[in-house]
C-alpha cells in the first residue's frame, strides 16, 4: 500500500462522499482510454428536438438507446445555435433520466397527508365527473340580460411549455367547450405588458426581429433583460455583431453576466426605466440625432392631435380620479371635414405629435434623469450618444428586453418607451433593429397566440364580452375601418367553424353563443383569479405546468388561496410546490385542507411530437425520441381523453349547460392518442366542403365555408404532406433569414414591418443590410425576406409607404390613442418606493387598479427602506420545477441567496455566506448573503438608497431547495396588462441571530 | 500531426453560462459533487475528480478603479511537459497523439502523486468500489475528450460553447488569431495576455486572459521541478533496466513521496490542513 499523507487523506474523504453518490446513481468508473469504437453514441441515431427552456428555440439532438437517453448535444445543423447550447439545454438528458420524474397518476383525498397511486381511467373519470358537477351547479346562462353561457368557478392555468397543437386543444376545450372565463397562463406574469405596448406602436405584439438577425445590429441596448443568463444563445449572435464592431450597452440595477460582456454598463434604480428612456428620447431629440425622414414617412409624428389632449403635472387630460381611469376620447387625432386625420409634414405645428413628443420629454433633462435613476451623468450621456448614433439612416440599433421591463405597474409604458425611442431613430423594420421582447418559455409565444389569456382568443382577437349581444355586434366592435384587421370577421367565423364544425351555421351566428362572454370591464387575470380563489369563488383549478406557489406574486397568500378549492388537477412532470401545497413540507396542515388533488404525469417534450413557436415566431417541429417515461402521457393525449369523457357525459344533451361541449367538434381519430396531423390541419384551416387545406389567411372566408383554428398560423400547412414547421433546410437564403427552415408566422415573414427597411422609394436604407427592396422591373418587392407588405404594392401607391399594415393608419404609433395610461409614457414611482416622484406630484401610475387588499399589504419605507428586485439565473428555469429536479443543474446553482452590496453589508453587520432574513410587508424568507461589488447603493437627490436582488427559482421541492423570493413580492399590477410588479418592492434585511 | 491542434480559451468571450461544465458531465457520465455555499455564484472551489472543468467568477477591481467580472473556464491545461506524467511511478500518465495528457486506469494505482505534483492543481482522486465492495482509487481529470477526438468530434465543452470562448482548431491559426484578438482587447484589458507557459514547453489548452495570470490563480511562470525530470527521464528508465520494473516502482514510491512532502510543505497554508 502506498503511504497516504494527511493532506491526501482529507482529499480522499471528500472523494469518499462522492462514492456514495456514484453507487446510488449507478454510475460506473468509465474507462477513459477505452476503444473509441465504444464511445457511447457510436451507431446511435439521434432525434432532433427543440429545447424546452427559453424561447430562443435551439436545436438539440437526443441520443436514445435501450429505452434510455444516453446523451444530448446541440444540433449542429440548427441555424440558431449551430450545435452550441447553454447549461440547461445541455442537460436535457436528465429531464428523462432524473429519478424524480412522476411516472404514475397520483390522487390526494380531502384531508389526507399522502398521495395514492391510481390508474389513468379512475383519475380521468373522476376528474370529468368533478368538472360536470361544478359546471352543472354554477353555470351562468345569462347576465344582465345578455346570453353569456359561461363557467366562472373553474380556472385553467398554464400552457407555455406545451406544444402548439396542445395549446390549441386546451384552449378549444376550456373556452370553446367548457365555457371557462378564468383562462390564464405564464404569459400573463412574464410578457403580458409586451402585447399592449407593441401592438398600438407597430400593429403586432411580437418580437419584431429574430435571434440570428441580432448579428446585423450596430448597437444593442439591453435593458430590463439579461440575455447572457436567460437567453444565452442570443449572445452567440450579439458577439458576432460585436466582432463587426457593434457596441453592447447594458442598463440594469444589477451588474449581470450580460453587463460583463457589455461595452458600457450603467446601473439604474429598479422602476425608473421611463425616466431613463425618456431622458434618452429627450437627448436624441435635443441633439438632432433622430431619423427625420423615417419619422415623417413611417410614423404618426406628423399627425395633429385634437385640442382636448393635454398633460399637466403627471396627468393626461380625461382623468377620472374616482374610477382611476382615462376617457381616451380626449386623446384623438384632429380630423378634417372628410374624416381624414390632419397632418403637418413639416413637423412644425405645435399640436403635431412630434412637437408634443418634444414637449413631453423635455422635462426629462439629464440632471433630472440621473437624480431619479441613480445613473452617473457621464455614463448616461455616453449611452445616449452611443445609442443615438443608430439614428443615422444606414445604422440600426436593437433593444432587447424581458421581465425587468414588463413586470412593473408601468410595464406597458416601459415597452412603449422602447417603441418611441426606436421609431425616432428609425430602427424598426430594419435588419439589426427592432424592439425584441425575449420570451422566456419555449412556447410562450405559441400559447399566447392560441388565446390562453382571459382577454384574447386565438390570433389576438378580442374576447367576446357581455356587450356583444350578437356575432355582428361583436364583429363590429373588434373590426377597424382600415388596416389588415378589416379581415377580422373571416378569422372569427373560421375559428368558430374549427370549434363547432357542422354545428356552427349561419342561422345560429356560427355558434357565437357557444363561446363564453366575459363580463365587460371585468378583469380575470392572474392577480384577480387568485383573489377570486381567496374569496372562495373558484371550485376547480387546472394547472398545465404552472407553479404559482413559487412563481406567483405574494406566493404565500396565493398558496393559502389554493386551500379554498374543492379540486385541483395538476399536469406536470414533477411534483411541484403547487401540486403539493397541502403537505406538511409546504408549511400546511393537511388535515385542514379539503382540496382533492389529481396529479397527472405528463411526458417531456421529446417523448412526444408537436411544434413550438420561439421568440422570433419560428414554428419548429419536435420529433419523438423515446416513448413516454413510465405511465406518463403527452398533454395532447390527456386533453383529448378528458374531452372525450366530457362529451360522453353530456352526450345528446343540448341544454344551455351542455350545448357548447356537445357542439364542440372533436374529430382527431379513434385512438386514445389523437392523430396530431388532424389537429395541425385544423389549426391551419381547410375548405369545409372539399377538405382542401387553405394556403394562407387571404383564403379564409366569413361565410362559414372555411375553418381555421388560428388565422395567424394559416399558411403553415398549405397542402397535404407539407407541414412547413417540419422544414430543416439550413441553407442561408440571405441575411441569415433561413426562409426554408421551419415556418415563421405570419406567412413566413422573418423580420416584421420590413417595408420600413427601405426609404419611401423602396430603396434599402443600407446596402449592407438588405431585407427587401422594390424591383421596378418586376414590379414587386424582392430580397432576403418575405415582404410584410403587399407584394406588388408599389411605393408610389397611395398605401405605398404604409409599412405598418396592421395599424388602421398604416404608420407606427409614436402617439398611442389606446393605451390605458396615456399616449406617451410618463415616469411614476413603483407601488412601493423609498423616494417621491421627481417628475410630478403623482406618485403611482394613476390608472393602476387595486384588488383585494388582504392580498396586497403595502410596505412603509420607514420599516422597509431597501429596494428589492428579483431575477433569474442561467442554470435554473422559471419556478425551478424542471431544473431543480435535475442533479447537474442543481449542482451548478444549489443555494438560495440574496445579493447585497458591500456598503449595505457593512451597515447591517452582515458577512459573506451568513444567513440573512429578507422581509417585506408580505412575508419573510431566509437566504444566504452574497456580498458583491456588483451591487452599489444609489445616491438619489442626496439620499443614499440601498437595493438587493434575489433569484426567484427556489422552493421546497426538488434537489436544490431554498426559500421562495415571491413570498415577498406585491400583488399589484400594470394599468393595462395587470402583470404583477415583481421587479421592484421594498424590504429589509437582517442577520439571522 | 494531431498535436498541432489546440484548445483555446478566450476568457473575454465567456459569458459564464457553464454549458461546458454540464457538457463534460454529460459526455463523461460524471456524478454531482455539490458543494456548500461559497459566497459567490461559483459552484465549485476548483475542479475535482468528478467535475473536470469549473467556471471561476472573480469580481475584480482594476488598477484604474474600474470593475470587471472575470470568468475563466478552469480545467486541465494538458501541459507539453506535464508534471503529473513525470511524477507518476506507474507510467499510467501519457501524452496522446492529440497532445492530451491522459491517465490509463489499468495502470493507475491511485497513489495520488500526480495530484500532489500537478502544476495547476487539476488532478484529483476518485474513489470507487469494485464488485466485492472493496474501495479503490483512480486519478481523474479532463481528458480533452480524447475519445471524441479519435472520432473527429471536438471536446464536449468546445461543442457546447455558444460564444466561441472555447475553440478547438489548428494551433498556428489559433495562435495567430489570438495575437490579433489580444491587440483588440488591450484597450479594455491592458494586462491581457496569452497564457501558454513556455517553462513547461507550452500547453495544449492555451488561454487568452483578460488580466495577469495571478488574478486567475495561475502561476506566472510555471516549471516542472528539475528533481522530477531527473527522476522520470533518467533515473526511472535506467533503474528499470537495472533492477526490474517492480523494484523500481517501490523505489519510485519512496522518492515521489519524498518529493510530495517537500512540495506539501511548500504549499502549506493553502490546503486547509
Amino acid at each position: 500500500m502506498t503511504v497516504v499523507s494527511r493532506r491526501q487523506f482529507l482529499k480522499l474523504s471528500g472523494a469518499m462522499a462522492a462514492t456514495l453518490a456514484i453507487i446510488e446513481l449507478g454510475f460506473d468508473e468509465k474507462k477513459i482510454y477505452a476503444d473509441s469504437k465504444n464511445i457511447k453514441i457510436f451507431g446511435v441515431k439521434p432525434t432532433p428536438t427543440i429545447c424546452p427552456y427559453c424561447a430562443v428555440g435551439c436545436g438539440i439532438l437526443v441520443y436514445s438507446k435501450d429505452n434510455d437517453v444516453i446523451f444530448t448535444e446541440g444540433d449542429p445543423d440548427h441555424p440558431i445555435n449551430e450545435g452550441t447550447l447553454c447549461s440547461k439545454g445541455t442537460t436535457l438528458r436528465q429531464v428523462f433520466t432524473s429519478d424524480r420524474r412522476i411516472e404514475k397518476p397520483m390522487y390526494r383525498a380531502p384531508g389526507s397527508n399522502k398521495w395514492e397511486e391510481k390508474d389513468w381511467n379512475w383519475m380521468l373519470n373522476k376528474i370529468a365527473e368533478k368538472i360536470k358537477d361544478t359546471r352543472d351547479r354554477t353555470f351562468i346562462e345569462s347576465e344582465g340580460g345578455a346570453i353569456v353561457n359561461k363557467v366562472e368557478s373553474i380556472a385553467c392555468m398554464g400552457g407555455a411549455a406545451l406544444d402548439n397543437e396542445e395549446d390549441y386543444l386546451l384552449s378549444k376545450l376550456m373556452r370553446g367547450g367548457l365555457g371557462l372565463t378564468f383562462i390564464e397562463h405564464q404569459a400573463r406574469i412574464c410578457h403580458s405588458s409586451t402585447v399592449p405596448g407593441l401592438s398600438p406602436s407597430f400593429g403586432r405584439g411580437a418580437m419584431t426581429n429574430h435571434w440570428i438577425d441580432l448579428q446585423h445590429t450596430d448597437c444593442a441596448l439591453i435593458m430590463g433583460g439579461n440575455p447572457a443568463e436567460n437567453h444565452p444563445i442570443s449572445f452567440r449572435w450579439l458577439l458576432k455583431a460585436k466582432e463587426r464592431g457593434a457596441k453592447i450597452i447594458s442598463v440594469d440595477p444589477r451588474y449581470t453576466r450580460t453587463s460583463a460582456q457589455a461595452d458600457l454598463y450603467s446601473p439604474m434604480r429598479s422602476g425608473s426605466d421611463i425616466a431613463f428612456l425618456g431622458g434618452m428620447i429627450n437627448f436624441i431629440l435635443e441633439n438632432q440625432l433622430f431619423h427625420e425622414e423615417y419619422l415623417k414617412t413611417y410614423t404618426n409624428a406628423t399627425f395633429i392631435v385634437g385640442d382636448e389632449f393635454d398633460f399637466n403635472d403627471g396627468i393626461f387630460s380625461g382623468y377620472d380620479e374616482e374610477n382611476r381611469k382615462y376617457d381616451k376620447t380626449k386623446w384623438q387625432f384632429k380630423k378634417d371635414e372628410n374624416g381624414e386625420i390632419i397632418k403637418d409634414p413639416t413637423l412644425k405645428n405645435p399640436r403635431c405629435v412630434f412637437q408634443l413628443l418634444k414637449k413631453h420629454y423635455s422635462r426629462y433633462d439629464v440632471d433630472t434623469v440621473v437624480s431619479i435613476t441613480g445613473a452617473s451623468k457621464e455614463r448616461f450621456i455616453e449611452i445616449c450618444e452611443m445609442y443615438g448614433a443608430t439614428g443615422k439612416p444606414e445604422k440600426s440599433g436593437t433593444i432587447l428586453y424581458a421581465m425587468g421591463t414588463t413586470q412593473h405597474t408601468v410595464g406597458v409604458q416601459n415597452v412603449r418607451s422602447f417603441a418611441i425611442l426606436q421609431l425616432i431613430l428609425g430602427n424598426i423594420g430594419v435588419p439589426g433593429g427592432g424592439v425584441n421582447a425575449m420570451r422566456g418559455e419555449s412556447n410562450v409565444q405559441g400559447s399566447t397566440d392560441f388565446g390562453l389569456l382571459f382577454d384574447s382568443i386565438n390570433g389576438y382577437l378580442e374576447v367576446p364580452t357581455t356587450d356583444d349581444a350578437t356575432l355582428s355586434a361583436y364583429l363590429k366592435r373588434i373590426t377597424p375601418k382600415s388596416g389588415y384587421k378589416v379581415n377580422n370577421p373571416k378569422f372569427v367565423v373560421s375559428l368558430l367553424k374549427a370549434y363547432y364544425g357542422e354545428e356552427a351555421t349561419k342561422e345560429n351566428d356560427f355558434g357565437f353563443h357557444f363561446l363564453p362572454k366575459i363580463t365587460a370591464e371585468r378583469n380575470y387575470s392572474h392577480l384577480r383569479l387568485f383573489e377570486a380563489m381567496g374569496r372562495g369563488e373558484l371550485e376547480g383549478l387546472f394547472l398545465f405546468g404552472q407553479n404559482p406557489v413559487v412563481g406567483g406574486p405574494n406566493s404565500g397568500k396565493e398558496k393559502e388561496a389554493l386551500g379554498k378549492l374543492k379540486w385541483m388537477v395538476a399536469v406536470d412532470l414533477w411534483e411541484t410546490e403547487t401540486s403539493s401545497f397541502w403537505q406538511n413540507e409546504a408549511g400546511s396542515d393537511p388535515s385542514s385542507i379539503d382540496t382533492e388533488v389529481f396529479f397527472l404525469p405528463a411526458c417531456s417534450s421529446f417523448e412526444k411530437e408537436g411544434s413550438i413557436t420561439n421568440s422570433g415566431r419560428w414554428m419548429q417541429y419536435r420529433w419523438r425520441a423515446i416513448k413516454p417515461k413510465g405511465k406518463s402521457k403527452a398533454d395532447l393525449e390527456i386533453i383529448h381523453l378528458l374531452a372525450r369523457r366530457l362529451k360522453k357525459l353530456y352526450k345528446g344533451n343540448f341544454t344551455p349547460v351542455a350545448q357548447s361541449i356537445s357542439a364542440l367538434s372533436w374529430n382527431y381519430g379513434e385512438g386514445d392518442h389523437p392523430e396530431i396531423d388532424l389537429v395541425c390541419r385544423e389549426i391551419n384551416g381547410y375548405d369545409m366542403k372539399t377538405n382542401q387545406l387553405v394556403s394562407g389567411f387571404a383564403g379564409l372566408a366569413d361565410d362559414g365555408s372555411t375553418c381555421s383554428g388560428n388565422w395567424i398560423y394559416c399558411g403553415y400547412y398549405p397542402e397535404k404532406g407539407k407541414n412547413l414547421a417540419k422544414r430543416r433546410d439550413n441553407k442561408d437564403t440571405g441575411m441569415g433569414n433561413y426562409l426554408n427552415w421551419s415556418y415563421a408566422w405570419p406567412m413566413n415573414r422573418r423580420n416584421l414591418y420590413n417595408r420600413a427597411s427601405c426609404d419611401s422609394s423602396g430603396k434599402p436604407w443600407s446596402q449592407e443590410k438588405v431585407s427587401i427592396y422594390w424591383d421596378s422591373v418586376k414590379s414587386e418587392w424582392v430580397g432576403n425576406d418575405i415582404p410584410d407588405f403587399g407584394k406588388t404594392t408599389s411605393p408610389d401607391d397611395q398605401n405605398g409607404t404604409n409599412a405598418f399594415i396592421m395599424l388602421a393608419d398604416g404608420v407606427a404609433g409614436i402617439f398611442s390613442t389606446s393605451t390605458n395610461d396615456g399616449p406617451f409614457s410618463e415616469h411614476y414611482e413603483p407601488f412601493e418606493s423609498p423616494v417621491l416622484n421627481g417628475l410630478s406630484s403623482i406618485q403611482l401610475n394613476p390608472v393602476v387598479q387595486f384588488g383585494d387588499q388582504d392580498f396586497n399589504p403595502k410596505g412603509d419605507s420607514n420599516k422597509f427602506p431597501i429596494i428589492a428586485t428579483t431575477f433569474r439565473v442561467s442554470e435554473h428555469w422559471q419556478s425551478g420545477a424542471m431544473t431543480r429536479n435535475q442533479p447537474w443543474l442543481s449542482e451548478l446553482m444549489p443555494h438560495m441567496y440574496v445579493e447585497i452590496s458591500e456598503e449595505l453589508a457593512k451597515e447591517k453587520g452582515i458577512k459573506n455566506r451568513e444567513k440573512v432574513l429578507v422581509s417585506s410587508a408580505r412575508g419573510e424568507i431566509e437566504a444566504y448573503a452574497m456580498i458583491t461589488k456588483r451591487f452599489k447603493p444609489y445616491k438619489l437627490r442626496g439620499k443614499n438608497v440601498h437595493h438587493v436582488g434575489m433569484p426567484w427559482h427556489f422552493g421546497y421541492k426538488g434537489i436544490a431547495k431554498g426559500a421562495t423570493a415571491n413570498r415577498l413580492t406585491p400583488h399589484v399590477g400594470d394599468a393595462n396588462s395587470t402583470i404583477p410588479e415583481y421587479k421592484v418592492f421594498l424590504c429589509d434585511v437582517r442577520r439571522v441571530q | 500531426m494531431m498535436a498541432d491542434y489546440i484548445k483555446f480559451v478566450d476568457v473575454t468571450k465567456c459569458d459564464g453560462c457553464r454549458a461546458c461544465m454540464v457538457a463534460c458531465k454529460n459526455w463523461n457520465d460524471l456524478p454531482t459533487v455539490t458543494e456548500e455555499y461559497s459566497g459567490s455564484i461559483q459552484s465549485h472551489a476548483k475542479v475535482n475528480a468528478h467535475t473536470w472543468n469549473v467556471i471561476t467568477y472573480n469580481e475584480h477591481e482594476t488598477a484604474n478603479g474600474g470593475f470587471e467580472w472575470l470568468f475563466r473556464h478552469q480545467s486541465c491545461l494538458h501541459c507539453v511537459e506535464a508534471a503529473c506524467e513525470k511524477a507518476c511511478p506507474e507510467d499510467a500518465i501519457s501524452h496522446t497523439e492529440f497532445g492530451s495528457v491522459v491517465i490509463d486506469h489499468d495502470k493507475c494505482v491511485g497513489c495520488g502523486y500526480c495530484v500532489q505534483n500537478c502544476t495547476f492543481d487539476v488532478v484529483e482522486l476518485a474513489t470507487y468500489k469494485d464488485k466485492h465492495g472493496k474501495e479503490y482509487r483512480r486519478a481523474q481529470k479532463c481528458t480533452l475528450c480524447t475519445d471524441r477526438l479519435e472520432q473527429g468530434l471536438e471536446p464536449a465543452c468546445v461543442t457546447a460553447c455558444h460564444t466561441d470562448c472555447l475553440i478547438y482548431d489548428e494551433k498556428e491559426k489559433v495562435l495567430s488569431e489570438a495575437e490579433q484578438r489580444l491587440a483588440k482587447i488591450k484597450e479594455r484589458f491592458p494586462n491581457a495576455n496569452i497564457y501558454n507557459p513556455q517553462g513547461i514547453k507550452g500547453t495544449t489548452t492555451v488561454y487568452l486572459l483578460a488580466d495577469k495570470p495571478s488574478v486567475y490563480g495561475l502561476p506566472e511562470n510555471p516549471k516542472v521541478p528539475l528533481s522530477q525530470i531527473v527522476w522520470k527521464d533518467y533515473a526511472q528508465p535506467l533503474g528499470k533496466a537495472m533492477f526490474g520494473v517492480t523494484t523500481m516502482a517501490v523505489v519510485g514510491s519512496v522518492i515521489a513521496h519524498a518529493m510530495n512532502r517537500e512540495k506539501g510543505e511548500h504549499k502549506g497554508g493553502q490546503d486547509h490542513e
